[in-house]
C-alpha cells in the first residue's frame, strides 16, 4: 500500500516537473519572440522617422538640421551603452562631468554622421530581413537598404538592440556591411586615450575640434 | 608556350600547397601596427595628395560625366579584374564562383567588359591571392600604409602585387599596356564611388585609425564571409552582455 502511494507521488511530482520545464520553455520562448517582434518595429519606426524627418527639414542649414535629429537619436539610440562601450575601461576613471561631456561630443558625432546621409537616405528603400535573438537581452535585426534606380548597390544592415533600465528597446549598435559602428568607434578612442595616457579631457578636445 | 607553362606550373605550386592545408578560422582581435607613426606619415601624405590631386579630379569626373558612361568604365574596370577572381576561385576551390566568374567574363567580354549583358543580376564574390592566402591559414601579418594604394596587412599587399605579376605574365603585351594605363581611372573611378565615405573618415577625431578599422573589418568580412562576422559578433555579444548587466 505504502509502496503504491510512493510511485503515485513519485509519478506526479514527475509529471509537474515535466510540465512546469515545458511552461517555462514556452514563457521564454514567447519572451524572445516577443522581443524579436519589438525589436523589429523600432527598427521600422526609426527608418520612417528619419524618411519623414529628411522632407521635412529639407530646407534647414546643414547645423540646424543636426539639430533635430538629435531628439530623433535620443528616442531609439542607447547612448549611455554606446558611451560605455566606446571607452571600454576608461569609462570608470572618468568623472561625471567627463562623462556627461563625452556622451554630448558622441551625439554630435552621430547625428552629423546622419545628416550627411539623409538626403540618400530619404531615396533608398528598406527592406527588412532575417531576426534574431541572442543569448538573454540582445535582439538582431537584419535589413537591405536598396536603389530603386541601381544607381547605388544594396547595403546590408545589421541593428543590434536590447532593452535599457526602462524597459524601452534602444539600438546598441549597427553593423554597415560587416562594419561595426561601436567597434569603429572604440578603435579610434581608445586611440586617442591611450596616446594622452588615459586623458579623458585630451578626448573630448580631439572630439571638439573635428566638430 | 612559355606562358602557359609558367600558369600551369604556378597553379600546380599553388594547389599542392593548398590541398594540404585546414580551413580553420583564426581571427586575432586586432591586427598589429607596429609601423604606426611611419603608417600615420604615409596616411597624411596620401590625405594631402588625395586632397590636392584625386579627390578634385574626382569631383570633375562625377559632375561632367553622366552616370550611365561612369557605369560603363566601372564595368570595365571589374571586368579587367576578373581573371584574378577566377584563378584564385580555382586555388580556393571554389567551383560556384569559378564557373559564374568564367562565364561572366566570357559574356561581357563581347563588349570588352563595359557593357553587363547579365546586368548585376549574378553575384561573384571578388577574390585575388591575399584571399587564398588567407585560406591557407597564412597570417594576417602587420598593418602599413602603402604611398597612393592605401590601407593594406602584409598579407594583403604581397597577394596584390602577386596576383599583378602573375597576370602580367600570363597576358600579353598590350594588355598589360591596358591595364597599367587604366590605373589613374581605376583611381578616380574608386574615389568617387568611396567619396561619402572617405570625406566621412576625415572628419572622424583620429582619420587614421578610423580608416584602419573600416579596413580590416571589410576586408575580414570579403575574405572569411559569414563564418568572421559570427566569430566577430560572438565576441561582441558577451562584450555588449557584461556592459547590460
Amino acid at each position: 500500500m505504502k509502496n503504491s502511494y510512493n510511485s503515485l507521488n513519485f509519478k506526479k511530482v514527475l509529471y509537474i516537473t515535466f510540465f512546469s520545464f515545458l511552461f517555462f520553455q514556452f514563457l521564454t520562448f514567447k519572451s524572445y519572440s516577443d522581443n524579436v517582434k519589438n525589436g523589429e518595429i523600432i527598427v521600422q519606426k526609426m527608418i520612417a522617422d528619419a524618411k519623414k524627418h529628411a522632407i521635412k527639414t529639407i530646407k534647414l542649414s546643414p547645423k540646424e538640421r543636426s539639430l533635430k535629429i538629435e531628439k530623433l537619436i535620443k528616442r531609439f539610440i542607447n547612448l549611455d551603452f554606446m558611451a560605455r562601450a566606446t571607452t571600454g575601461s576608461f569609462w570608470k576613471k572618468a568623472t561625471n562631468t567627463q562623462k556627461d561631456d563625452y556622451k554630448v561630443a558622441l551625439l554630435k558625432q552621430i547625428s552629423n554622421t546622419i545628416e550627411e546621409h539623409l538626403n540618400t537616405l530619404a531615396t533608398l528603400t528598406y527592406e527588412p530581413l532575417k531576426s534574431e535573438a541572442r543569448g538573454k537581452k540582445l535582439v538582431y535585426v537584419k535589413g537591405v537598404i536598396k536603389d530603386n534606380s541601381k544607381k547605388i548597390p544594396d547595403v546590408n544592415l545589421l541593428w543590434k538592440l536590447a532593452k535599457d533600465k526602462r524597459g524601452d528597446f534602444l539600438v546598441l549598435d549597427l553593423e554597415i556591411e560587416g562594419i561595426s559602428l561601436v567597434s569603429s568607434h572604440k578603435a579610434e578612442t581608445m586611440a586617442i586615450l591611450r596616446k594622452n595616457k588615459g586623458n579623458f579631457n585630451a578626448l573630448l578636445n580631439t572630439f571638439t575640434k573635428s566638430e | 608556350m612559355k606562358k602557359l607553362k609558367f600558369a600551369f606550373l604556378y597553379s600546380l605550386i599553388l594547389l599542392f600547397v593548398l590541398s594540404g592545408c585546414t580551413n580553420n578560422l583564426k581571427i586575432s582581435a586586432e591586427s598589429t601596427d607596429p609601423f604606426e607613426s611611419l603608417n600615420r606619415n604615409i596616411f597624411a601624405f596620401n590625405k594631402s595628395l588625395d586632397n590636392s590631386i584625386v579627390s578634385p579630379v574626382s569631383t570633375a569626373y562625377v559632375k561632367t560625366i553622366p552616370h550611365s558612361i561612369r557605369k560603363n568604365v566601372s564595368n570595365h574596370l571589374e571586368w579587367m579584374d576578373t581573371p584574378s577572381t577566377i584563378v584564385n576561385s580555382v586555388l580556393q576551390m571554389d567551383l560556384e564562383n569559378t564557373i559564374l566568374a568564367s562565364a561572366k567574363f566570357m559574356l561581357n567580354g563581347l563588349s570588352f567588359g563595359f557593357y553587363d549583358f547579365d546586368n548585376n543580376e549574378t553575384k561573384i564574390q571578388k577574390k585575388d591571392l591575399g584571399s587564398t592566402l588567407a585560406k591557407l591559414n597564412v597570417p594576417e601579418g602587420p598593418f602599413f600604409m602603402v604611398p597612393l594604394l592605401g590601407p593594406k596587412t602584409f598579407r594583403d599587399f604581397t597577394g596584390t602585387l602577386s596576383d599583378r605579376q602573375s597576370l602580367s605574365n600570363i597576358s600579353s603585351n598590350s594588355v598589360n599596356k591596358l591595364s597599367l594605363a587604366e590605373i589613374p581611372v581605376n583611381l578616380v573611378d574608386k574615389r568617387s564611388k568611396l567619396a561619402k565615405n572617405i570625406e566621412n573618415i576625415y572628419a572622424s577625431p583620429d582619420p587614421y585609425t578610423k580608416m584602419k578599422s573600416f579596413y580590416i573589418q571589410n576586408r575580414r568580412k570579403n575574405v572569411y564571409g559569414d563564418s568572421y562576422l559570427e566569430v566577430k559578433n560572438k565576441k561582441l555579444d558577451l562584450e555588449f552582455e557584461k556592459l547590460l548587466q
